[in-house]
């Protein structure tokens, strides 16, 4: 069955000059988000931007999906904590996407734990979504 | 021209079935903690996002500063847009869960810009934005463009 998830922007004026709101989430997970150009290209000035909803995205289904794999072969998490670190070049576009997983595994060794984030960031549906950005880098370890 | 970076941060406790993450905003703090399980992910959503909400908001966000770019560069600066982006994920034969549509729907308050002219920025928005690029690896993204009165 498919599943679909829906946002809302507003935007008044330019884009240089003028700022937006990401309205409140369709599931009300969160209230309105303020976005602008200069918070998007400059210092974030605690203003959300696309490329750290895009890292949000792509960290929490890489530790969904990794969370999926661990369980599948027999080793369960306990705890998995991970980042995406997202680099956006204007005129170029999302050029990079780094992914990070530090993980409390019961039985697990290392370089089982290392398969099955490469696993994870193959097979997670945001990765394949994802799959045309330049440059997907994994740093995976046990904590 | 220089690099931009952002970065969020999860933590997940459990298994996928039952277990629970929480996503935060690492740059910005703009938003921390939300919580998102693998059943309100896939079912009703019950006050949690997921990463499918986030490419929404991502989507959406994203393309509209194209659409003010592109509507500036033609001249007509708007007044204000207001964009729905709609994310889909299924279950693909023989692929797993896969993000399979993005849907936009623009609508616009521009000054000296008819209906044509803001249907063909909507257009160059979707060529210029840098996500409408990527998530075409493995979605269809549909734009629908209309002034508002």
């Amino acid at each position: 069955m498919a599943t679909e998830r829906r946002m809302s922007t507003t935007w008044h004026g330019t884009l240089m000059e003028g700022a937006g709101t990401i309205h409140e989430a369709g599931s009300g997970a969160f209230g309105a988000l303020d976005v602008s150009w200069a918070s998007r290209a400059e210092a974030s000035n605690g203003k959300t931007s696309p490329e750290e909803l895009i890292a949000a995205a792509h960290s929490s289904c890489f530790a969904m999906a990794l969370s999926h794999g661990l369980a599948q072969a027999g080793t369960p998490a306990e705890r998995l904590d991970t980042s995406a670190t997202v680099t956006f070049v204007p005129g170029e576009g999302i050029t990079k996407i780094a992914l990070s997983v530090r993980g409390s595994v019961p039985g697990i060794d290392a370089a089982a734990f290392v398969a099955a984030a490469e696993g994870a960031k193959v097979g997670c549906p945001v990765s394949k979504a994802l799959a045309a950005v330049p440059e997907i880098t994994l740093d995976a370890a046990l904590a | 021209m220089p690099r931009i970076i952002r970065e969020a941060e999860i933590s997940w406790e459990g298994n996928v079935a039952r277990g629970t993450g929480a996503i935060s905003a690492a740059s910005s703090s703009a938003f921390s903690g939300l919580p998102y399980t693998a059943a309100t992910r896939i079912g009703i959503p019950e006050g949690k996002t997921s990463p499918e909400e986030l490419l929404a908001a991502a989507h959406g966000g994203c393309f509209t500063m194209s659409l003010a770019s592109e509507l500036s560069k033609a001249g007509t600066p708007p007044e204000r847009l207001d964009v729905r982006c709609v994310v889909t994920m299924d279950e693909v034969e023989g692929k797993g869960h896969q993000i399979v549509h993005s849907q936009i729907e623009a609508h616009g308050t521009v000054p000296d810009c008819d209906e044509a002219a803001f249907a063909q920025a909507a257009e160059a928005a979707d060529a210029s934005c840098p996500f409408s690029a990527l998530i075409r690896a493995s979605a269809t993204v549909s734009v629908s463009a209309t002034l508002s009165l």
